[in-house]
């Protein structure tokens, strides 16, 4: 996947963040059927951290990258590795728009599986070596200083 | 494609006379004397002195008498059949039923063996106007190829800018025996964009040596028949995965690529293995959108010396691991030991498209001509 086609996605993905909070939550614990943890306290969930938080039987990967909420199942499509434990990073970029020189990319926004080394981008869970494989992602977002996500 | 043919009431059946059969691979005796005349100074000096080497020590190369082979002659074997003039080639390549033959050299298949960049340029230079002069098109449906020698890229370049508009070269060969460094090498760009531009195919072609370079450290083998097994198929090998590591498809979309002489079999070999590695180490080659067996796919594979296995569809299952019906394409490799008869292609179980497009409608493809051999790119 090419760096611009992963720029384009991620604008277009809706994503919660500490300033905009979704418009469709609920305050309560059971919303639509569908049942609403807290992650953490805000204060304790700092930018350019990420942490894997059971939610039911669940395991989900909440990352905040640079302000932003995202989170992915703890669950890597490749042998089933625990995927959110894994480093994140940026990654090695080169297309024609470098010139075909190996450039540093996606800053904070790539998760690589420990066991492996499958990369994922945060923003959009699409997997950097077949992007055909993309990642459900969970709503996730920060109400009364505190991080929730809904499963 | 199916495993058999359907029986057909209503359709003239196939048969090796009326289908358009392009070999991909045919050997021209390229002497010493032969291309002397066409050879600047001073090495038209060099190849002055060898001009009197007997045909039955011309082993390839002959360009260089210190690098011959190491090894024992076969035992009470024969000596290689020579084609020496076009007339000689038509007649023979008729007789096996080819209607479009491309040349490639004889002795120059170790050119990328020769340690003195100039010579070697000059050698190409000298060949290419050769084949030019006394070879393509000099009988019905003989093409050429013209050597791009590796030790000089910008020299190469130019010889293909100067070829790029000829009708009867549609190819450019990229010798691999004991090539250094890899065909995949950033050095090589010259020679990649100047095909490409010229919008003629590279064609990989090996040959059997011992040189010191990856992977050609064959003399830890004791016969002839194990270092043949893996000489084509490790150079190919090694190309092939060079070439997708360091991004030569992506980076010129446009250039088709073939890989010459080394079988079929280790195609999905290589494929699946470099798939594999690709899961683990995305990020070292992350100009790479698809995964490399997607590249691969789109890659030509002549079918000389084609695999002959016991059970005549385990041909058909590997050229289907690679979906290979649109890529595979027909060689003889005569006048060569090992060469194959197109029949050995046409009564194995494909089904009959899939052996018309292996046959002669793939190459027609790669080489961009129509079923006369005429360039339909210039």
């Amino acid at each position: 996947m090419s760096q611009e086609t992963i720029a384009q996605e991620t604008t277009s993905q809706t994503t919660a963040s500490p300033e905009s909070p979704s418009s469709n939550q609920g305050s309560g614990n059971q919303v639509s059927g569908k049942k609403e943890d807290v992650v953490a306290r805000l204060s304790e969930f700092p930018p350019g951290t990420h942490r894997v938080v059971k939610a039911g039987r669940r395991e989900i990967g909440v990352f905040n990258v640079d302000g932003n909420f995202y989170a992915l199942p703890n669950l890597c499509t490749h042998q089933l590795g625990p995927l959110c434990k894994g480093k994140v990073s940026g990654t090695i970029v080169c297309s024609k728009e470098t010139e075909w020189k190996l450039q540093w990319g996606f800053e904070n926004e790539i998760v690589t599986c420990p066991w492996h080394g499958m990369e994922y981008h945060i923003p959009t869970g699409t997997c950097l070596a077949f992007p055909e494989i993309r990642l459900r992602s969970y709503e996730v977002w920060v109400e009364n200083e505190e991080v929730k996500v809904r499963l | 494609m199916s495993v058999q043919e359907a029986p057909s009431q209503h359709r003239t059946r196939d048969t090796l006379e009326n289908v358009l059969v392009v070999d991909t691979d045919v050997h021209i005796n390229d002497t010493p004397q032969a291309l002397m005349p066409y050879c600047d100074m001073p090495w038209q000096k060099s190849l002055e002195v060898l001009s009197n080497v007997p045909q039955r020590t011309l082993d390839i190369p002959a360009f260089s008498a210190g690098l011959g082979s190491l090894c024992a002659p076969f035992p009470g074997g024969p000596e290689g059949r020579r084609v020496h003039t076009p007339q000689q080639l038509r007649e023979e390549l008729s007789a096996i039923s080819v209607d479009i033959a491309v040349l490639f050299p004889d002795q120059l298949l170790k050119i990328a063996t020769l340690p003195q960049k100039d010579y070697a340029a000059a050698l190409a230079r000298a060949y290419n106007r050769w084949i030019v002069d006394q070879w393509c098109l000099k009988e019905k449906g003989l093409l050429g190829c013209i050597i791009a020698a590796p030790q000089d890229p910008e020299a190469a370049a130019r010889e293909i800018e100067k070829y790029a508009k000829e009708p009867g070269i549609v190819g450019i060969y990229l010798p691999c025996a004991g090539v250094e460094p890899l065909w995949g090498h950033r050095v090589y760009n010259p020679i990649f964009e100047a095909a490409e531009a010229a919008n003629l195919p590279v064609l990989l072609h090996s040959v059997t040596v011992i040189h010191p370079v990856f992977p050609w450290q064959t003399h830890q083998f004791d016969t002839e028949l194990a270092r043949h097994t893996l000489a084509h198929t490790f150079s190919m090998s090694a190309n092939l995965v060079d070439m997708i590591t360091t991004g030569v498809p992506v980076r010129y979309p446009n250039l088709r690529i073939a890989f010459t002489e080394a079988g079929l079999s280790w195609v999905p070999f290589i494929m699946n293995r470099l798939d594999k590695e690709y899961i683990e180490r995305r990020r070292e080659v992350p100009f790479l959108t698809e995964r490399p067996s997607h590249y691969i796919k789109k890659f030509f594979f002549a079918t000389q010396p084609i695999e002959e296995p016991e059970d005549p569809r385990d041909l058909v299952k590997i050229v289907e691991l690679f979906d290979g019906e649109n890529q595979v394409i027909f060689a003889s490799d005569w006048p060569h030991h090992d060469f194959d008869h197109p029949l050995k292609l046409f009564q194995a179980p494909f089904s009959p498209e899939a052996k018309r497009k292996m046959l002669g409608e793939n190459a027609l493809r790669l080489f961009n001509i129509d079923r006369n051999g005429n360039r339909l790119n210039l």
